[in-house]
């Protein structure tokens, strides 16, 4: 699995063009992942019922609230709960990194961003490929828009992320490893149109570095 | 329990319990353990398959009965664990199937790659292991673990608090390694070494690619072998198993041909499953293994074996160090990371520790030393004490299988020692001294290095546990004893058949250019048969030496490490210093500290930094040179001319100034330079601590002291420390949404404090409104702006 660098360095908090000794160190770290790492990923597709409560995901004990599902998933019969992560091992590389060389870590970091969200991707194209006769939606994940965190706890358990894939969920609703991403994408039998990603969804809007300087990190 | 019946023969277990509870009716997202006990007519029902199937040893229905999954289920551990028990038994009456207790994961990831401590695993554990066999278990089986440290306490826990026999099975991928990036052969000999009864792998995989991972676990372990592997692989989309139970059956049987002999299913398995596989073992005998004794220490991620020269780094160690005593005083557990780091950088294989000090608890430091280690170095532990009682706090903690430092020939030490190195699995190594002192023959040595095998045998000791140290004295002294040395080295070796350890550089003690001696003597020792040099790894002229040694010796296959290690190679000038490695072609020339801060380049503002000291105080470097430079780095940094790893970069440069005035001032003894002392934390609930990190790093580097908290910090702990260390400023980094009450009831209790500290908070879904909103005093954008509100409360 390849790394985008772009990504990872944006991810890093080097928005704009970066020095082009970050780029080529990012590209040292971005290797040494890539050969370290094992994309480690787990889905699950589940027919949905609608009812008063929000989308139930059958067989899961997950049901969605809110609008942004309800909106991402008004054509989809199916969906599915996707988890990608970075795994404990990069846990492991960052902790011993930020023992070397901090300014290192911080690209790591990003690094490691970037490979969460690869490793997605590449549970989407497996997706894709299981039902070729339907497009998927754009991926959401708890905490998006009006989708409640909370829903963590249900979707890693609804995954098995424990056994399948080593994640857990703390008290605090926080994914460890750190590096991980859950998901819901829907599958319908139309192409589907609705964008979702922007910084009108997002938690970090009021804070975020890169919008402060005029740019999106397009994500 | 009758004899151990597991051993030598073939044992069937059961299959898989949640799945079948699903076929007689658990709901989609019920807890399968507390529904099982409201059905109870169910489980015994799915037990009673089991047995009629053939299972010998049923698993009662309690994996992940621990109180965190049980908190907000109103039942307690012992009820739960007594009721699966006793429903386990009720259906195995009369027919002599064994109960075991189902120990799983905890749900939470112990520390360092979570926040749950492992004495708070191994209490829950405990509790578990007790209700157990209260309830009449037979056995504790320890299963799908991916974490060798949380395998570990709930070994210890079932070892130490009841008499059941403890089986442990982990999940593995088909890399061989755990999630946590445990190997099988870390896992097999540390499991073996705290007293587990039988080991193997379970769930995750199916029977054919358990079977070569199931052949590498048995060529490590003399144990008994457990494979309960899933029915196949499952199809991502509904979670459905691909293999059949006859072809689940017969894909078992290279399970058994690589050693296994406890067999069953996890899963995706039912009692067909169970049945199919008892029918294709029956009239089948277990296998003979070969076990292949090795000498070996390991962590999780990193085995070792000593199959070759492996070096023993030495630098973690008080000893005439007087920057490392002061760390020890002064609780600076990042500094002696520093020094593990370098050594591991540097091409070590193991670390020795040693943090005996006066003044210093060994007790309380040894553990805290190995878990922060162990927190970031992946390379083996040797402990090295002198106190029993510290060796043993350090060995519970540990990770992996350690060595320790030290046993000698008298019987009391041996007494004393032994046991613990027996308990906890680890290898140990003896000095050949006793009462008497060092005997000044290389025979005497060997006489006591006997004594030292014999006693480890007589607890039960493997051999290829045991190293010698044939001890180092200094050749200007003695001279006739460099020889003795060299003799016993290769007396134990051949002789005794075993692994010796030996610190070489006292040798040159008190002779003009002492690498030379040490090196001399170092390679002369590893032609005797030297296994474990002590070493500066740090030495160049000494990993040369035995990066050359090995190339000869044939253990560096085709020469490879020893290209590596020289590639571009250039003949020294005529009349220049010795040999070595090509250094990295030199930077650009870098004439001032403040350029070599700016540019961020740790070794030069290092050396720089020693050059200005020659005329210069510390205090001025400091204070004239060394923040005006990291301020105009964070002016760039503020205008977007330059990025946070820069900005790092250059505190790291700061960070080689300071560690060089820091020396100063220790070699000086006076009074070590302070600016001002603040608290940093992530906050409890928290785990999201590189922010913070970077904070510390910055501020660290503009002279101010940091009391790293760590992260998921209760307010009380934040509080205590406060009022402890009267500290002033207290910054408080949280990471998400749901630890922002976390953060807001810290500020709260230091608020209420008689003299509260000024509190600045950070962390990416704060606003300042939001900040202020919760009493904070300041809010910190990034590091730069903490260093600023540094300087207001602190005035410097």
């Amino acid at each position: 699995m390849k790394i985008d660098i772009d990504d990872a360095l944006r991810y890093a908090g080097l928005r704009g063009a970066a020095p082009e000794e970050s780029r080529r160190e990012m590209e040292l770290i971005a290797g040494e992942l890539e050969r370290k790492l094992t994309p480690r990923f787990a889905w699950r597709a589940c027919e949905l019922d609608r009812g008063d409560a929000g989308i139930a995901l059958r067989g899961t004990g997950v049901v969605l609230t809110g609008t942004l599902a309800e909106r991402m998933l008004a054509d989809c019969r199916i969906a599915c709960l996707l988890i990608g992560t970075a795994g404990s091992r990069f846990d492991a590389l960052l902790r011993a990194e930020q023992a070397r060389d901090m300014a290192r870590a911080i690209l790591m970091d990003g690094c490691g961003s970037a490979w969460a969200e690869a490793v997605c991707d590449e549970a989407e194209r497996e997706i894709a490929a299981r039902f070729p006769d339907l497009y998927l939606t754009d991926r959401f994940s708890p905490g998006y828009g009006d989708l409640p965190l909370d829903l963590q706890a249900a979707v890693c358990a609804a995954l098995d992320a424990e056994r399948r894939a080593g994640v857990h969920v703390t008290d605090s609703l926080l994914m460890v490893p750190v590096k991980t991403v859950t998901a819901i994408v829907g599958l319908s039998d139309r192409p589907q149109g609705t964008r979702i990603r922007g910084c009108a969804y997002c938690d970090l809007r009021e804070t975020c570095a890169i919008r402060k300087g005029g740019t999106t990190c397009a994500v | 329990m009758p004899s151990k019946f597991w051993r030598d023969r073939i044992v069937i277990l059961d299959g898989a319990m949640g799945t079948e509870l699903q076929k007689w009716g658990l709901p989609a997202g019920a807890d399968p353990v507390l529904w099982s006990l409201d059905h109870p007519d169910v489980l015994a029902a799915i037990h009673r398959e089991y047995i009629e199937a053939g299972s010998q040893i049923i698993y009662a229905n309690t994996f992940g009965a621990n109180a965190r999954k049980l908190a907000r289920s109103g039942r307690s551990v012992d009820q739960v664990v007594a009721g699966a028990v006793a429903i386990a038994r009720q259906a195995a009456v009369g027919t002599g199937v064994k109960v075991a207790l189902d120990i799983g994961p905890l749900g939470e990831l112990l520390e360092p790659l979570g926040t749950l401590t492992f004495e708070a695993a191994y209490e829950q554990f405990r509790e578990i292991a007790l209700a157990g066999e209260r309830a009449g278990a037979d056995l504790a089986v320890i299963e799908t673990m991916t974490d060798l440290y949380e395998a570990k306490a709930a070994l210890l826990a079932v070892k130490e608090n009841t008499s059941l026999p403890a089986f442990v099975t982990m999940s593995v991928e088909e890399s061989g390694r755990t999630f946590t990036g445990c190997t099988v052969q870390s896992m097999a000999r540390t499991l073996e070494g705290l007293g587990a009864d039988a080991i193997g792998l379970n769930c995750s995989l199916g029977p054919d690619q358990l079977a070569p991972l199931l052949a590498e676990l048995c060529q490590n372990t003399r144990l008994p072998v457990i494979a309960k592997p899933n029915a196949g692989l499952p199809d991502p989309a509904d979670g459905h198993y691909d293999m059949g139970p006859e072809d689940f059956a017969a894909a078992m049987l290279p399970c058994l041909e690589a050693g296994a002999a406890i067999l069953g299913g996890c899963c995706g398995t039912s009692p067909e499953y169970i049945r199919k596989l008892r029918e294709a073992v029956t009239g089948l005998e277990p296998v003979q293994r070969v076990y292949e004794p090795v000498s070996f220490v390991c962590t999780p991620v990193c085995p070792c074996r000593i199959d070759g020269v492996r070096i023993i780094g030495e630098r973690v160690n008080p000893t005439g160090k007087k920057r490392f005593q002061q760390a020890l005083l002064e609780n600076d557990l990042d500094y002696i990371l520093d020094v593990a780091v370098q050594q591991e950088d540097a091409g070590a294989d193991i670390l020795d520790v040693n943090v005996g000090y006066p003044g210093v608890d060994e007790r309380t430091m040894l553990p805290r030393v190995v878990k922060h280690l162990q927190s970031a170095v992946s390379l083996p532990l040797q402990l090295d004490s002198s106190d029993s009682a510290a060796l043993e706090a350090g060995l519970r903690v540990y990770n992996g299988k350690p060595a320790v430092n030290s046993v000698n020939g008298e019987p009391e030490v041996l007494e004393r020692v032994l046991p613990i190195v027996k308990k906890y699995g680890a290898a140990v190594v003896g000095l050949t001294l006793d009462k008497g002192g060092i005997p000044q023959t290389a025979e005497g040595r060997v006489a006591i290095a006997r004594r030292i095998l014999d006693a480890a045998l007589s607890y039960g000791i493997p051999k290829e546990d045991v190293w010698i140290d044939c001890l180092t004295l200094t050749v200007s002294a003695q001279q006739d004893q460099a020889r003795e040395t060299l003799k016993a080295v290769r007396a134990v070796t051949e002789e005794l058949g075993l692994k010796t350890v030996l610190g070489v550089s006292n040798i040159s003690f008190g002779l003009p250019n002492r690498p030379l001696i040490t090196q001399n003597f170092l390679i002369q020792a590893l032609g005797a048969g030297l296994a474990l040099p002590i070493v500066n790894p740090n030495q160049r002229e000494m990993l040369d030496a035995i990066a050359a040694f090995k190339a000869l010796s044939g253990e560096d296959g085709g020469c490879m490490a020893y290209v590596e290690r020289f590639a571009g190679w250039k003949a020294p000038a005529p009349g220049g210093a010795g040999s070595g490695p090509a250094k990295p072609a030199a930077s650009k020339a870098v004439d001032t500290l403040e350029d070599a801060i700016l540019r961020g380049l740790k070794e030069d503002a290092g050396r720089l930094a020693k050059e200005a000291l020659l005329t210069e105080d510390e205090f001025s470097l400091v204070e004239k040179r060394l923040i005006p430079a990291l301020d105009r780095v964070g002016e760039d940094y503020e205008a977007g001319k330059v990025f946070l790893p820069q900005l790092l970069s250059a505190a790291q440069a700061a960070q080689a100034v300071f560690e060089v005035i820091k020396m100063s001032i220790a070699e000086k003894g006076a009074a070590p330079m302070k600016k001002g002392r603040l608290i940093l934390a992530t906050v409890h609930g928290d785990i999201h601590d590189i922010g913070k990190n970077i904070v510390k790093t910055v501020l660290e580097n503009y002279g101010y002291e940091v009391v790293d908290l760590g992260k998921d910090v209760p307010p009380e702990t934040v509080v205590e420390a406060a009022v402890r260390e009267n500290i002033r400023l207290v910054g408080l980094s949280a990471l998400m949404t749901t630890t922002l009450p976390a953060m807001e009831e810290t500020i709260r209790q230091l608020k209420s404090l008689p003299h509260p500290p000024t509190v600045m908070v950070g962390g990416a879904v704060l606003t300042p409104e939001y900040a202020a909103k919760m009493g904070a005093d300041y809010y910190s954008k990034d590091a730069k702006q903490s260093v600023e509100i540094a300087r207001k409360v602190f005035g410097a």
